[in-house]
């Protein structure tokens, strides 16, 4: 126990000085530093430099629903018979996460060749993306008489989400973060959800107001005979058309089926138009453009209208047919919304509606106000601490408080070392454990006493002092580290910053306290070889 | 210096309180379940669900110019925030359906349930803005959580605390016998009840800080259990002929001063916190001191009780005392 080997001296010096050189960003600026140097201090957390947290679900029945919305057009497909017979005709219902076709037409013996439907079907059930070469994506299955019942099995749907949650994350960096410089953190957590984490941003409304739209931009043909439109109002809508209105446009009868839809856009971007007025301009892919130019070959004079999640945003007339596939959307934009828009048309469409369960904003004036009562709080606290263990125990006491200070130091490089997170309740887990951990120097020092006492040698009473101590410092921590690890496991934000600094204070002071104030004092009693210690 | 003036040896019968610390303790449990049933816990956001706001009080923007301008009733105060600001605070719930709006409206059931906190918060929000033109920076926090989280978050608090009892049970049970698992492990539960019992009683707010508060008290209150538990079974090995009560006495005399310096260090840490670390951190720290105080007197006079209660036998394990690393010199 009072050894101390060259090699353990130049751990401990290591590791102190390791401590000073990560904890140094966050008292000096070290931009000019030479290079192996750590230029970034400890992490703040949204709590102290204020920002926007916001927790997103996509629901598994949206993302499933939505899929099997998309394979009633195979299924569609499928089932149109191609030769000289009667083609059967059917309804696809989606309900939840099922879907049922109904056959509606006999075949010429009068059953519903569901056997046949089924064949059919799987014909166009291939296997999933990321799944087995070879598997089915759906369960499909005779329901009756004229019914075919299509579900999707548990792997399909794991798949379904995980490829569904994946795009979502990326379509929402490409809106919240279209140049890729923001310091945005998007996190995934379990199979549905998601957490955004952004520093500096003041308004939650506008993050929500981008991540909240589905993004499915389509080109549609308009009929704006007003007669048509009349019509429809009065709620007979010709078939094959939709009412759809707009801000600028008013109502407008548009085709069903989009003539250009969001996978033939390459990017959008926000510009300006002649008068200087923000407008979004976008280039279709070749495939788009090649589109483009052909239905607007063919539809001369109509007008053509451009769709943003069912509303109209804008409906020129076509006065030519358009090459190139460079196309702009003008009207009564302001840069913010045509910048966003831009970003949202650019980033494609989500696989599901995003739902906001929780959502945070902390001003960047309370972030600073809660820097500085959190540092008012540490230093007093780490004043009287200090002080108390100086009028308590004396030269020892002094000992402690130097390896207090060397605690704090390590506690904040290992902050800084590790990237862990701090948040105002890790502030109070600082000031907690530096309060906590003069409990091992307590214990160390009691034992002293008690050895000196009963009438051991300076040395004898030290060298027992911490053997006796060791277990019961090792126990009483190893518990507190246990509470610790929950904690920042079940923990989510600012308590997990508190479970982090707790953890990392445990680990520090039990350093710092049972090695660095041992060397201390065995190094004095060998400098100065004292008969007695007071304690 | 200062333990100059503490005697040399304390020779304190705490045992012989035992009665009386149970009878407390029944006492306070009790009224802790009374209050908790009767009164429950005032549930913050995080686990209650529905908006808490902070605004930066001006000459405009005061207590009763944001009542005016939130469109129905909200839980509307003043207070002095963080770094002694003074703010306003607002909490609400959900708003009527009918000032959401007609897109609100046309959702289904199951997305209105977990929408309208949401979409109320938009309208406090909007409100506040056109009515006392309040800026982004004016709103100092805005915190909306919806009911989903809200249970979940309740519920992973939950787990959290019962699995670190658990966890901590097997911990002792290893490393010492089943009757110091028991006491420890009642010490603990004890001193979460009663903490709970003062959450309610005062009902002051009741949020994630305060449920990593418990755990840090369950921590806590076990290290302190620890220390006690590794000297009762060093003066057993020492004095095998002695009464298990007197060993437990002499134990809690030979820590006797350690439990109080470290409380008293630890305590002076946390009214730092207290006093100066603003109100988001006051709640956290009022629990922590409560449980610096309760934890100290459990492992005394529950833990060391249950022990004493329940007989110790030290005979059957022989492990050494060093968990894990003897090599430490």
């Amino acid at each position: 126990m009072l050894q101390f080997p060259f090699w353990k001296v130049a751990l401990i010096v290591i590791t102190l000085i390791w401590g000073v050189v990560m904890a140094l960003p966050n008292v000096v600026n070290m931009s000019g530093a030479p290079g192996f140097l750590p230029k970034e201090g400890v992490n703040l957390g949204l709590d102290l430099r204020g920002g926007v947290y916001l927790e997103m679900e996509i629901r598994p029945d949206d993302v499933i629903g939505g899929r099997l919305e998309v394979f009633a057009r195979d299924v569609r497909g499928a089932l149109a018979r191609t030769d000289s017979a009667d083609p059967v005709a059917h309804l696809a219902e989606v309900n939840g996460r099922s879907m049922t076709i109904k056959l509606t037409r006999a075949d010429g013996a009068g059953n519903f060749p569901v056997e046949d439907a089924v064949a059919r079907i799987n014909k166009v059930n291939g296997p999933l993306e990321g799944g087995l070469a070879g598997g089915k994506t759906y369960d499909v299955a005779r329901a009756g008489p004229d019914a075919v019942l299509i579900t999707v099995p548990e792997n399909s749907e794991n798949l379904m989400m995980a490829d569904a949650l994946a795009k979502t994350e990326t379509i929402v960096r490409r809106r919240v973060d279209p140049d890729g410089v923001a310091e945005i953190a998007i996190t995934p957590s379990g199979t549905s959800r998601m957490v955004l984490e952004a520093p500096g941003e003041p308004d939650p409304e506008r993050l929500k107001s981008l991540l909240s739209r589905d993004g499915r931009m389509t080109f549609n043909i308009v009929d704006d005979s007003p007669s048509s439109i009349a019509a429809a109002q009065a709620g007979v809508v010709k078939p094959g058309y939709r009412l759809l209105s707009g801000p600028t446009t008013g109502d407008l009868l548009v085709r069903s089926i989009p003539e250009i839809v969001g996978s033939d856009i390459a990017n959008a971007s926000q510009g300006n138009d002649e008068a200087n007025r923000p407008q979004i301009n976008f280039r279709l892919n070749s495939n788009g453009a090649r589109k483009f130019f052909e239905t607007t070959r063919a539809n001369t004079n109509k007008r053509f209208a451009i769709v943003l999640d069912d509303v109209i945003m804008s409906a020129p007339n076509i006065n030519e047919p358009i090459a190139g596939g460079n196309v702009r959307i003008t009207g009564d934009f302001t840069m913010e919304e045509a910048q966003d828009l831009a970003a949202i048309i650019s980033a494609g469409e989500m696989p599901a509606k995003l739902q906001f369960l929780d959502q945070r904003t902390v001003s960047a004036t309370l972030g600073r106000d809660s820097i500085n009562a959190g540092i008012q709080a540490s230093i007093i606290g780490i004043l009287l601490v200090a002080g108390f263990m100086v009028v308590a125990y004396n030269l020892l006491g002094i000992f402690a408080v130097i390896s207090l200070a060397a605690n704090v130091i390590l506690i904040f490089g290992g902050l800084s070392g590790l990237g862990a997170t701090l948040t105002l309740p890790g502030i109070a887990g600082i000031i907690l454990t530096i309060g906590m951990a003069v409990d091992a120097n307590v214990l160390v020092f009691e034992r002293i006493r008690e050895e000196q006492q009963s009438g051991r040698s300076l040395l004898t009473a030290v060298q027992a002092g911490y053997e006796r101590a060791l277990s019961t410092i090792l126990d009483a921590n190893i518990t507190t580290l246990i509470a610790a690890a929950i904690l920042y496991l079940l923990g989510s934000g600012p308590v997990k910053g508190f479970a982090a600094t707790l953890a990392i204070g445990i680990v520090t002071s039990v350093f710092t306290a049972f090695v660095v104030t041992r060397w201390l004092t065995v190094m004095w009693i060998k400098a100065f070889r004292p008969k007695k210690l007071s304690v | 210096m200062l333990m100059k003036f503490w005697p040399k040896e304390t020779h304190l019968n705490f045992m012989s309180l035992r009665m009386a610390g149970l009878v407390l303790s029944i006492a306070l449990l009790t009224a802790s379940a009374f209050f908790l049933i009767t009164r429950g816990l005032n549930f913050g956001v995080d686990f209650a669900g529905g908006t808490a706001m902070e605004l930066n009080a001006t000459e405009t923007v005061n207590e009763s110019t944001v009542r005016a301008a939130i469109p129905f009733s909200a839980d509307v105060n003043a207070a002095v925030g963080t770094d002694a600001r003074h703010i306003v605070v607002v909490k609400f719930g959900e708003a009527p359906e009918g000032l959401l709006g007609e897109e609100f409206q046309a959702l289904t059931a199951e997305e209105k349930v977990e929408r309208a906190s949401g979409a109320t918060n938009e309208l406090v929000v909007r409100s506040l803005k056109e009515k006392l033109a309040i800026t982004d920076d004016q709103i100092l926090r805005n915190d909306s959580v919806g009911p989903k989280v809200s249970q979940e978050l309740f519920r992973d608090g939950i787990t959290a605390l019962v699995v670190a009892l658990v966890l901590m049970l097997a911990y002792i049970w290893y490393r010492f016998e089943w009757q110091f698992s028991i006491g420890a492990v009642a010490a603990l539960a004890h001193d979460v009840i009663i903490t709970l019992g003062v959450f309610s009683f005062l009902q002051l707010e009741f949020n994630l800080t305060t449920i990593a508060a418990l755990l840090t008290i369950i921590g806590y209150s076990m290290n302190d259990t620890v220390v006690v538990f590794d000297r009762v079974r060093e003066e057993k090995r020492k004095y095998k002929k002695m009464p298990d009560r007197q060993v437990i006495d002499l134990a809690l005399n030979s820590t006797l001063s350690r439990t109080l310096l470290t409380s008293g260090t630890t305590l002076i840490a946390l009214l730092a916190i207290f006093f100066l670390g603003g109100p988001v951190l006051r709640g956290m720290s009022f629990a922590l001191i409560w449980g610096i105080v309760i934890g100290t007197y459990s492992s005394i006079f529950i833990a060391s009780s249950i022990v004493l209660s329940l007989g110790m036998d030290l005979t059957q394990k022989t492990v050494d005392d060093t968990p894990g690393f003897q090599g430490v010199e």
